[in-house]
């Protein structure tokens, strides 16, 4: 069921380093939700005993005899509740080393929504296959996460060559080691106070050379953000994502691919149940108007960040119709590299920025969703189109090396 | 006659270079002090960068601290950061004790600093309120643009001229007010100017944001009257899904609705 993909050719050591145990790390959750959750873990783990962990108060006549509860104090909550945070990673850790557990199952909010095959799956790549860390593969509408599939997961793929499709998934599984690294990367952020910072675990485990494993988790109800502005929920997670870059630089420019870049076909990885689209027409009307308004006063601000060529390419599309709208996979991915370098840069102010790039996000999904309309003349399932965007990152990866290294050369 | 002018000249000549030569000490001073300390700081910095740079500063300071502090730092080393403060702190002592010198040796000699220095000194201030007006003017004018497309307001741009406009008028009174030139006309010109550019702006958002307060007002209404919980993210007008699916999350949702998270 787990595919695994590591950075370094040489496979990694065993996970475990502290005990055998499993702990399950849960968030606060509802009542019910917790009844359930209780329930699917106590279904993935028949004969098994099981430590987890839970804020939330539970009478022990209600959980199965070989779970057995430990009580914690989580961390206040945030506005990036809805993901794993920096506190979560330090607090699942001191979980880990005070019961000396050897693997642990961190599992986001709703994760009653989680089945018990995947919740069983996620352990065993780790205590089985000893994995350090094995992400989910959810199965997701073709419209849902597309800030993951437009910048997240190409990003993450292209420059720390780890095929994880969702990179930011809010259900872990970690060996001790792993959750060690995260927990003293999570200390940093914690002890400055931002207990809401996001960590990453996919690049810290790639620059670690720990082995990466993802499994195919089915459906499962993503949290919803604790805002509803897109702008200030993409900044805080662009932001994170380009911090990150920044801060494995060293580590990046050397990466390579354990796959050629062409190969980016769904051979890797199962097929998904949505992988047809919606057969609904998307209204994009609202993403386009977006778009061509901020064309038309953004422009400036703009051309601080990406180059003439892509400045270019953004008046051919701020003229076309809206169903001839199509953005290049090639376009988009130096779009995302020219804001990553503007951000190491400091080309202009980050909160303006990261602002600046919300309407040509919103291009990119408006251009992504009438592509993948059954119906469309060019129509491409939604899933290969992510792929095929993946692999324009892939392939662009030298320019953004290239320019990361000689900033002030020449660049048409 | 021609005797009188000519003794009146050379009078007024000699006077004038007397006064001249009294600054010169003065101003020889304050140039001695800043390049003494510049070189001080320089020699400082580079001493303090070694030093910090064999301790492995930037190593450990990455290990033990957020990352936030390092972005702040040039070249992201926080040892370059030591330093460079270092140095500047040098030449911040240099300035203050060459003005003190200078300061000194004038106000003993002549009435010339009574004068000629809070001239200066407030011209200098002047500049400085208007170089900080155009900056502020420059990022705020920036942050109202992106904040006003990002809402799809068509009158981005306009918002955004105004609120440079603003400030950069408001730091220009600033500045004659500070040097104190034009008296209680700037004050009436400011308050116009001001007051103008505020009901412009007051009335077009009025007018032209009608349709967005009436929509923002109804979601707050749904968002209270339906579940607590924020559920969907959006831009305006976008359509999205406003509900979760915990429950059942095999239950097909609505094709039309978008989740970027």
């Amino acid at each position: 069921m787990a595919t695994t993909s590591s950075v370094n050719e040489q496979p990694s050591a065993p996970a475990a380093s502290g005990g055998s145990g499993l702990l399950v790390s849960l968030g606060p959750l509802s009542r019910e939700a917790l009844a359930v959750t209780l329930s699917n873990l106590a279904e993935a783990f028949p004969a098994q005993a099981v430590l987890v962990a839970t804020p939330d108060p539970v009478s022990d006549t209600a959980v199965a005899p070989h779970l057995q509860l430990v009580p914690y104090t989580p961390p206040a909550p945030t506005t990036s509740s809805w993901l794993l945070s920096a506190a979560d990673y330090l607090n699942t850790w001191k979980l880990l080393d005070g019961h000396h557990a050897g693997a642990c199952l961190l599992l986001g909010p709703e994760a009653q929504s989680l089945g018990p095959a995947a919740v069983r799956a996620l352990a065993e790549a780790v205590v089985a296959q000893h994995a350090d860390l094995a992400t989910p593969r959810y199965d997701l509408g073709p419209r849902d996460g597309l800030v993951n599939s437009a910048i997240l997961y190409p990003v993450t793929r292209a420059l720390f060559a780890v095929r994880s499709r969702y990179p930011l998934a809010v259900d872990l599984a970690l060996s001790a080691r792993m959750s060690e690294r995260l927990a003293a990367v999570a200390q940093r952020h914690t002890a400055s106070g931002a207990n809401a910072a996001l960590v990453w675990p996919v690049p810290e485990a790639a620059v670690a050379s720990y082995s990466i494993a993802e499994v195919a988790a089915g459906p499962r109800a993503l949290p919803p953000p604790g805002t509803i502005d897109l702008n200030s929920v993409l900044a805080q997670v662009a932001g994170s994502l380009f911090a990150e870059v920044d801060a494995k630089a060293a580590f990046w420019q050397r990466a390579r691919l354990s796959y050629p870049p062409r190969n980016g076909s769904l051979a890797h990885t199962q097929p998904l149940a949505h992988a047809n689209g919606s057969a609904e027409p998307p209204d994009v009307t609202a993403m386009l108007d977006s778009f061509r308004l901020a064309y038309a006063n953004l422009h400036e601000i703009w051309a601080l960040v990406l180059p003439p060529n892509s400045l270019l390419g953004l008046k051919k599309l701020s003229q076309l119709t809206s169903e001839s709208f199509r953005m290049s996979d090639s376009l988009w991915a130096r779009i995302v590299y020219d804001f990553i370098l503007a951000y190491r840069l400091r080309a202009l102010n980050r909160g303006h920025l990261l602002g600046a790039l919300t309407p040509l996000y919103l291009a990119w999904v408006a251009s992504h969703l009438l592509q993948t309309t059954p119906g469309a003349p060019d129509f491409i399932p939604p899933e290969k189109h992510i792929e095929a965007v993946a692999t324009a990152f892939e392939t662009d990866k030298p320019y953004l090396v290239s320019r990361w290294r000689w900033p002030d050369r020449f660049n048409p | 006659m021609g005797q009188q002018v000519s003794l009146a000249l050379r009078e007024s000549m000699h006077r004038a270079l007397v006064k001249l030569a009294s600054f010169l000490p003065g101003l020889l001073a304050l140039l001695l002090a800043l390049i003494a300390l510049i070189i001080i700081g320089a020699l400082l910095a580079y001493l303090a960068r070694r030093i910090l740079l064999a301790l492995r500063f930037d190593e450990r300071f990455a290990r033990d601290r957020a990352p936030n502090v390092a972005d702040w730092a040039p070249r992201h080393s926080p040892a370059e950061l030591v330093a460079r403060t270092i140095f500047w702190a040098c030449v911040l002592a240099g300035l203050l004790i060459g003005v003190s010198a200078f300061d000194a040796s004038l106000s003993a000699s002549s009435q010339v600093s009574f004068l000629v220095i809070p001239y200066l000194t407030h011209w200098a201030g002047a500049i400085l309120i208007l170089l900080a007006g155009t900056v502020i003017a420059r990022f705020l004018a920036r942050s109202v643009l992106i904040g006003a497309v990002n809402l799809q307001l068509q009158y981005a741009r306009f918002l955004s001229l105004g609120i440079k406009w603003l400030v950069l008028v408001l730091a220009a009174a600033m500045a004659l007010d500070h040097i104190e030139i034009g008296g209680t006309i700037v004050d009436l010109a400011f308050g116009i100017l001001f007051g103008g550019i505020v009901l412009t702006l007051a009335l077009a958002i009025g007018l032209g944001s009608r349709e967005l307060v009436s929509r923002s007002l109804e979601r707050s209404a749904e968002a209270r009257s339906s579940d607590a919980r924020p559920s969907a993210v959006r831009p305006s007008g976008e359509p999205t899904s406003d509900e979760t699916d915990a429950e059942n999350p095999q239950r097909p949702r609505p094709t039309g609705t978008l989740r970027h998270f």
